[in-house]
């Protein structure tokens, strides 16, 4: 008994060594997943590489809520501006009225949006860099040594966009790279500025880009995407004559400006072309999903009976429209006076006086606007005549425009739109584009007195403008189109007028406007003028206060109640 | 001849143990046959001690065990005291048995008093009349591995009485557990086939809190809506980790044993039982909402309000074109809309009904013409229904001594209160037990098949809560004006296209669209067992599990252009999974009685290895709309899309049990487990789980054998250690990701994607188990025979390491999951006490009946989070941010402003805290803090603070059963007190945030007429501080509820068909009959939110629950 006992317990143990197989039985491996030591090769850091470009359109994945990501920055940089409202009816994402209000608190869910996109973007960076110090350094199969720099550049100079995103907007942010591990960055301090490693990224990518596209991907950025980039961080860091001959040579790079065709740069069909430095590239995706496309400008699609019915934000002021006025010489009014009866359309109109509306056709307008900004009775693009109020949410909240350079064309609808959500385009949005750096080129001219060269710069923008074919309406121009030259750039201070509301006219509602106004020192006096004028006719906007304070954007709460008291608010 | 001799009664003894812990397998799940030594056993018993089979005075008894009512108690266990020999009495009671004069025989079953019987001298004939037992204590009952008599507990192990659960005509078995048991908390809602909230003892985690169910010895977690309730034969919940650490890493949130029927020896027993009832919602209980003239009257104040002039009412431009153009008196309008005319602004010719042209798919050809619903649509009653519900199970069960079995099939269909909803469910399930070689070695099996369907708006919710939200038909049935009627001229759903209507849906149109989505689940669960009696009290186990699951659904999109952000999509999407997991456990158990000593020592290894796969696609564009038949995913044109995952996990455990009793008096039990675990990398892939418990039946000390009227009192305590590693897999590595939506770029066209990677998942090398400590002081009592009895646990657990997915700033992971990390500490204290009486039970008496109350206190704390997180904001829903994790707080406090009343006047705003935009007749806040900590004099997000909590002061229940001859009732009320809600969908109706509806609430709105200090006057432009969370969202969600009555009658079938029918019972049962409350909302059950972490008790609109009446019969043939 007691040997048949040894012999029972003898194999109970060896069922127990099972447990000795129990190591590999316990080892599993990720599903649909790498870890990262998979990824230490060539073709996984090429892989992360295009990840890094992936974040560009703000979007992570899905195609709602990625609205303050947006690479056009249609809501800090024109609804927190002058030139557009947030749209829809006041109670519909009421934290943008906050941003259009200049009342923004920490806890507005945009600034989170933000945030967390470029964070990603430079996340992804730092994992391509630290997989190209991992694959140069390795045993296995190694880049070129050319390829090597290449790769380099190309992470360091989206991570150096991301980071100038971040750095405009809120100021203090913390500086992660590919050498900060990541208990280090969750408290990690925003204090310090970032501008300076901004400028080292950009400036290796204009050392080592090549001249042309990189791998001839069309997306990868090349020497002259790079230098304008600096050049533009320069600007912003108030170095106008480091930034000039960086400007120069991008213009050299391309034909003059007035060769090209402005609307171009909103075309479907025309994209990438010469004028576009640098574009965030959008498509659709093969199962018709929009996730990769421009989704950051969706709640910009028309409400109501347009080709497109969504959400009707993203509505142009009437400021906006009515600075496109101009004088009998073609030039626009410098001094505001385009506000002295100002042109509404056909807001306020009831009735039978608002049904039988006609046009004004004689009012002198720059023909930019009609590119710009759609308005009753005018056609916009291939969706027929502009009928007012039925594209429009809530027009007594935010005024009867809707904007005109992220829509596309309906004929172009079937292949570059989401099906049945055709406010969701493949139309890409230019980060940096050729009139951009003209103008930011004489910005630094007339900051070196060279009013001249200034004045040749705008005129050149102004010429071109001049080409724009203005919009028929049976048969008739729809305005008194017109677009004069500057005779003369009298004094800096006009000229640097003139340039401001060039690039007002130029870039209108592709997310300039409010850094260039907190850039210029001039937001505050541009802002609370604005709202008394626009106020007088749409009250929700009368009685802007703009503060130091707004000048920058507070840090995310919830980021800096996640940092362990690395992150400082501003 | 001495020595022998003992050895000899030593081996019996043994024998005796085994036998007597094969019995206890027998009666539990692990072995399903009540296979007690049997009249054939009797040769083993022989060959086993030859001491006694020489004894010459041996002789046979026979005999037969009747219950007071004359019944034969069928499977009674007849033993000689003392020796291995045992037998059980068949169907017709009767037994045979060897025994010799002086032998003392034990007569015992369960639901009986045990009774011994002195064998005579010249007697072979006894007839015994076994009482019944008033008393569970001699019950046995399955904790962990192994079983155990109800009275040698030394955990908490509350063992529900699964009749009165089965008395609820529920889905799940989970759900009728409410009120069953102290420290289990039951919150539900009415969808068919719901998954409600059980939590045992408290919220232990952030994480998931669900209950480890064991069903027939095979661990099982997930959903229980599988399982019907009427094949549950017992039901034992592990609440402490002295009884539960056995199930070591799963085992945190305690664990629910449950035992299915098994074959009884005998002749075939057929058992049918069905019921029919109807569903009513309680109509009552509709939050009401205003008119369409109550609300052109508010909508008109609301502009007023704003003191703009722009913004008077009676304007186009602000109250727009429904309620005219007269600034002081609204007027409603005949038609809402007419192609693309208005309100009042729609003239005779738009209005005709030639011009209607519904053509879903093209918007520009679209004209509807609806009417004005002046008195104001109901949507709650539009979208509810009296609804059936019904279920049928026959049942077979029968054998013999060597083989048992046990058969059942059931239907089950529950049509929803919400129209267009419903769940059905066929299961089968089959139970066999054989045993061979004279019972030492047994083989069996027990299966179950389900086939569930879920169709519908919003049935099918793996998670509590799932459906919750604006997005759901009860969500928007608070959100869609009152003057849209359900149907516009030619019966086509109407919605808010129109003027200023809002943007809520028709939620009748949302339910009928979705009444063809359907899910589907086919369930296989089961395990197949060997058991090997080596020697004596030594039994060896195996038993392989396994669960495999199928399921699959298809979902429809209909345009919806009726709907002012409506669409013209239409499309289909379909999806297919499965889980499969297998549990292979052995386990060897030894068993020791001698004299005053009693010993039972378990050893066992257990793998469980599980894997999922899971794919699903969907188009849209079909060429016509509505035709299933033509529903393919060929078939549609556009938004090709298709997406699957899996995952895998193994755990493989090793563990250890021993119980020791002294005198019956002095019991210890200590358990050991080790387990090892996939989710876990190498730095802590394993952990140990011990448990120790000791209790002392006092009430067997000689100084208490006076104490007559005591019958039984125990003091209990434990001390164990259970984990947690309910997480996803893989924290501990760093995993890369490509798919298309989040990583890929048109880099080189601009048009075609490329490929790209990126960190989706951060890791944490370090992370291991989390792990609760608790702490149980317990004490059972039996007085004066067994009339009286009670528990009273009271504990502490405190989780510690607890799986936080601490959230990262975006600077250190970007958007990729931030890994979870062992970091908080959440504690729950509290006791329980359930007391019981029974009355006329032992004496069978006429009229019986029984009372039972339940009372339970858990006070949850969140005591520590991350370091780096002081606090956690989560439950975001537009600018609503709900709930926060707060050391010092409870799991899922809610969160926001501190309301202060209304500002009263232009004084009162400059003289008070404010914020930014503060108005008169505005909610007014306190000035709780600011940045530096300090009250500041101004309101700003620093002043949110916790302003309630969803977790009740305590739970309580009273059960009430009683009988008088054939007539039975049996009452359950259950309560909940001290909760809050969170009334969340007052973010609609109280704030004008959109345009909808309003509720009456408002009608008492502050006004210079009406100096509310807590309704704020409606305003058009109303700051978004007005609306942000604030206590004016936190109601009292205390309840008690009528939850169950039921009336039945016994047949006396004796006589009928000779005797054919063995009982017949017939039942009237009303459910949910009548609830006591002041909260406001529609049910006050409210279960949970999905979010980061679950947000509990915030109310977006939930299926409320249902009156139910219905009839039933029970027979057994």
């Amino acid at each position: 008994m007691k040997r048949k006992l040894v012999i029972y317990i003898a194999a109970f143990v060896a069922v127990g060594t099972f447990g000795s197989c129990s190591r590999s039985f316990l080892e599993k491996t990720p599903q649909g997943q790498l870890v990262t030591d998979q990824m230490q090769t060539v073709e996984g850091c090429e892989a992360t590489l295009i990840g890094a470009y992936g974040l560009l359109n703000g979007n992570l994945d899905g195609t709602w809520g990625n609205y303050a990501s947006a690479p056009s920055q249609w809501l800090f940089g024109e609804v927190g501006a002058d030139n557009a409202h947030k749209g829809s009816v006041n109670s519909d994402q009421p934290n943008m009225n906050q941003i259009e209000l200049h009342q923004v608190t920490s806890t507005n869910d945009n600034l989170e949006v933000m945030w967390t996109r470029c964070y990603e973007g430079i996340a992804r960076c730092n994992t391509t860099l630290f997989l190209l110090n991992a694959v140069q350094n390795g045993s296995g199969a190694k880049f070129t040594a050319e390829r090597a720099k290449e790769v380099e550049a190309e992470a360091r100079f989206l991570r150096g966009h991301y980071y100038f995103f971040l750095r405009r907007l809120f100021k203090n942010v913390p500086y992660i790279d590919e050498n900060t591990s990541t208990t280090e960055a969750i408290t990690k301090s925003n204090e310090g500025d970032v501008y300076p490693m901004i400028e080292a990224d950009f400036k290796f990518a204009v050392d080592n880009l090549p001249a042309t596209h990189p791998q001839g991907d069309i997306g990868r950025p090349d020497n002259i995407a790079a230098k304008a980039y600096l050049g533009k961080v320069l600007l912003y860091l108030n170095r106008q004559s480091e930034a000039l001959p960086l400007f120069n040579d991008v213009i050299a790079s391309r034909p003059s400006i007035e060769t090209l065709d402005f609307d171009d740069n909103f075309k479907i069909a025309t994209e990438n072309g010469p004028e576009s430095i640098f574009a965030v590239q959008h498509t659709i995706n093969p199962d018709g999903s929009g996730d990769n496309a421009n989704v950051g400008d969706m709640l910009a699609g028309f409400y109501g009976s347009a080709p497109v019915n969504c959400c009707g934000f993203f509505q142009p002021t009437f400021d906006l429209v009515n600075s496109f006025r101009v004088d009998a010489n073609g030039l626009p009014f410098l001094d505001n006076s385009y506000r002295t009866n100002p042109y509404k359309s056909d807001f306020g109109l009831t009735g039978t006086a608002k049904e039988n509306y006609a046009l004004n056709q004689t009012i002198a307008f720059d023909p930019r606007l009609d590119y710009t900004v759609g308005r009753r009775g005018v056609p916009y693009k291939d969706w027929g005549v502009m009928p007012g109020d039925a594209w429009i949410r809530d027009p007594s909240y935010a005024g009867p425009f809707v904007a005109g350079k992220h829509t596309i064309f309906e004929t172009e609808f079937a292949a570059n739109s989401v099906s049945g959500a055709n406010y969701v385009t493949g139309l890409n949005v230019n980060i940096i584009r050729l009139a951009d750096v003209y103008l930011m080129a004489a910005e630094c001219a007339a900051d070196a007195n060279d009013l001249d060269e200034a004045k040749r710069l705008v005129n050149l923008i102004r010429e071109r403008a001049s080409h724009l074919p203005g919009v028929s309406v049976n048969g008739s121009p729809a305005a008194a189109y017109n677009v004069g030259q500057y005779t003369d750039f009298p004094t800096k201070e006009y000229a640097m007028n003139a340039i401001h509301f060039e690039r007002r006219l130029e870039l209108a509602l592709e997310g300039h406007r409010y850094f260039d106004l907190v850039r210029w020192g001039i937001a505050k006096q541009v802002i609370e003028s604005y709202s008394a004028f626009e106020g007088s006719i749409l009250s929700s906007f009368l009685g802007i206060t703009f503060d130091a304070s707004d000048e920058v954007m507070p840090i995310p709460q919830t980021q800096i109640d996640r940092s362990g008291g690395g992150l400082k608010q501003n | 001849m001495k020595k022998e001799r003992r050895i000899a009664v030593v081996k019996s003894a043994i024998r005796l143990s085994f036998l007597h812990s094969f019995a206890i397998l027998a009666t539990s799940s692990l072995a399903h046959a009540n296979t007690y030594a049997t009249a054939n056993l009797e040769p083993l018993a022989v060959s086993a001690a030859s001491f006694y089979s020489s004894n010459p005075q041996e002789m046979t008894i026979t005999g037969t065990v009747v219950g007071k009512d004359n019944q034969p108690v069928i499977g009674a266990a007849i033993q000689v005291k003392g020796t291995s020999r045992g037998v059980i009495a068949d169907e017709k009671g009767a037994f045979s048995i060897k025994a010799k004069v002086n032998d003392v025989l034990m007569i015992s079953s369960i639901g009986y008093a045990a009774q011994e019987v002195t064998v005579v001298a010249g007697k072979t004939t006894y007839n015994i009349v076994l009482d019944n037992s008033n008393s569970t204590l001699d019950e046995v009952v399955v904790t962990g591995y192994s079983s155990q008599k109800v009275k040698d507990l030394t955990g908490a192990v509350a063992v529900v009485s699964v009749d009165q659960m089965k008395r609820q005509p529920v889905a799940s078995p989970t759900e009728a557990l409410q009120g069953k048991a102290t420290g289990v908390q039951i919150v539900t809602d009415g969808a068919p086939g719901a998954t409600p909230i059980i939590r045992i003892r408290g919220y232990s985690t952030i994480n998931n809190n669900d209950p480890l169910y064991v069903i027939d010895g095979v661990p099982y977690e997930g959903k229980l809506s599988w399982l019907n309730s009427a094949d549950i034969e017992t039901m034992q919940i592990l609440k402490d980790a002295s009884a539960a650490s056995i199930y070591g890493s799963r085992a945190n949130n305690g664990v629910v044993i449950i035992t299915t029927k098994r074959g009884k020896p005998g002749q075939a027993r057929v058992n049918l039982d069905m019921y029919y009832g109807s569903q009513n919602p309680v109509r009552s209980r509709f939050p009401d909402m205003m008119n369409p003239t109550q609300y052109a009257n508010y909508l008109f104040d609301a502009f007023r309000n704003t003191g703009d002039p722009a913004k008077a009412p009676g304007q186009e431009a602000t109250t727009g074109t429904n309620y005219g153009l007269d600034p002081n008196n609204p007027t409603l309008p005949e038609y809402l809309l007419a192609g693309s005319a208005t309100g009042q602004n729609v003239t005779a010719a738009d209005a005709d009904p030639s011009k209607y042209n519904y053509t879903p798919k093209n918007s520009q050809t679209f004209y509807q013409i609806t009417k004005a619903n002046q008195k104001g649509t109901n949507w709650f009653d539009e979208m509810t229904q009296n609804a059936p519900i019904q279920s049928y199970q026959l049942g077979i069960n029968g054998g013999d001594e060597n083989a048992v079995y046990s058969i059942s099939g059931g239907y089950f269909d529950q049509e929803g209160i919400a129209k267009y909803t419903g769940y059905s469910r066929y299961n089968i399930r089959s139970n066999t037990r054989f045993s061979f070689w004279n019972n030492r070695f047994r083989i069996g099996e027990n299966m179950t098949y389900s086939y569930e369907e879920f169709y519908g708006s919003g049935v099918n919710n793996n998670t509590p809560g799932d459906y919750i939200g604006e997005g759901s038909p009860f969500g928007f049935a608070y959100r869609i004006p009152t003057i849209i009627p359900v149907y516009d001229i030619m019966g086509n759903f109407a919605g808010s296209k129109g003027d200023k209507l809002g943007n809520g849906q028709n939620p009748v149109a949302m339910l009928y669209r979705a009444k063809d989505n359907k899910n589907t689940r086919n369930f296989f669960f089961g395990n197949a067992y060997a058991e090997l009696d080596i020697i004596d009290g030594l039994t060896a186990r195996t038993s392989f599990g396994m669960r495999y699951e199928n399921y699959g659904g298809v979902s429809f999109t209909y345009p919806n252009l009726e709907f002012s952000e409506g669409g013209t999509q239409d499309g289909m999407s379909e999806y297919q999974g499965y889980n499969k997991e297998w549990t292979w456990t052995n386990t060897l158990n030894y068993k020791y009685e001698k004299g005053d000593h009693s010993l039972n020592i378990l050893g066992g290894i257990e793998a469980i290895n599980q894997k999922s796969r899971y794919l699903s696609a969907g188009r849209n564009g079909y060429f016509i709309l509505g035709n299933l038949d033509y529903y393919y995913l060929d078939a549609g044109s556009g938004n090709i899309s298709n997406t699957s995952n899996g995952g895998v996990s193994s755990l493989f455990s090793v563990f250890g049990k021993v119980d020791y009793s002294f005198m019956d008096r002095y019991l210890v039990s200590a358990t050991l487990r080790r387990d090892g675990s996939s989710n876990f990398g190498p730095e802590n892939k394993y952990a140990n789980f011990p448990a120790a418990s000791v209790a002392w039946r006092i009430s067997k000390e000689s100084f208490m054998q006076d104490v007559s009227w005591l019958t039984d009192l125990k003091l209990r305590a434990g001390y164990g250690i259970t984990g947690n590693q309910r997480i996803p897999n893989f924290q501990y590595l760093r995993r890369h990701q490509t798919t298309i939506a989040r990583a890929n770029y048109p880099i080189v066209d601009g048009k075609a994607l490329s490929s790209g990677f990126w960190v989706s998942d951060y890791d944490n090398p370090a992370i291991k188990w989390e792990q609760l400590k608790s702490t149980n002081i317990g004490l059972d009592f039996t007085i004066a025979n067994g009339s009286f009895d009670g528990t009273l646990d009271w504990y502490n657990r405190k989780t510690t390491d607890m799986l936080f997915k601490v959230p990262l700033p975006a600077a250190a992971v970007g958007m990729g999951n931030s890994p979870y990390q062992n970091v908080g500490t959440m504690k729950n204290t509290g006791f329980e006490i359930a007391l019981n009486y029974h009355y006329g039970f032992a004496d069978n008496k006429a009229f019986q009946f029984d009372l039972g109350a339940n009372f339970s206190r858990n006070i949850n704390t969140v005591e520590a989070l991350a370091p780096s997180v002081t606090q956690q904001t989560y439950g975001n829903f537009r600018s609503l941010t709900t709930t926060i994790l707060k050391p010092g707080s409870p799991f899922g406090a809610f969160y926001g402003y501190q309301t202060a009343g209304i500002y009263q006047n232009a004084d009162d705003v400059a003289n008070s805290p404010s914020y930014e935009g503060a108005r008169v007749g505005g909610l007014k806040y306190k000035d709780i803090s600011g940045p530096d900590g300090k009250p500041d004099g101004v309101i700003t997000p620093d002043d949110r603070t916790v302003i309630g909590s969803p977790h009740p002061d305590f739970l309580y229940s009273l059960n009430i059963n009683a009988r008088y001859k054939n007539f039975d009732l049996s009452m359950f009320f259950n309560g909940v007190q001290g909760n809050q809600i969170f009334e969340a969908t007052r973010y609609y109706t109280d704030f004008g945030s959109f345009d909808g509806a309003a509720s009456t609430r408002m009608l008492k709105a502050f006004s210079a007429t009406n100096p509310s200090n807590t309704t704020p006057a409606p305003i058009r432009t109303s700051n978004d501080y007005e609306y942000a969370s604030s206590s004016y969202y936190i109601q009292d969600g205390s309840y008690l509820r009528l939850k169950n009555i039921q009336i039945g009658y016994t047949f006396p079938t004796e006589k009928w068909l000779g005797g054919r029918i063995k009982n017949l019972r017939a039942y009237f049962t009303a459910t949910n009959v009548f609830t006591i409350t002041n909260y406001t909302g529609i049910d006050p059950e409210v279960t949970q939110t999905p979010s980061d972490y679950p947000a509990l008790g915030v109310d977006f609109g939930v299926y409320p629950l249902s009156r139910q009446f219905l009839f039933g019969i029970s027979a057994g043939f």
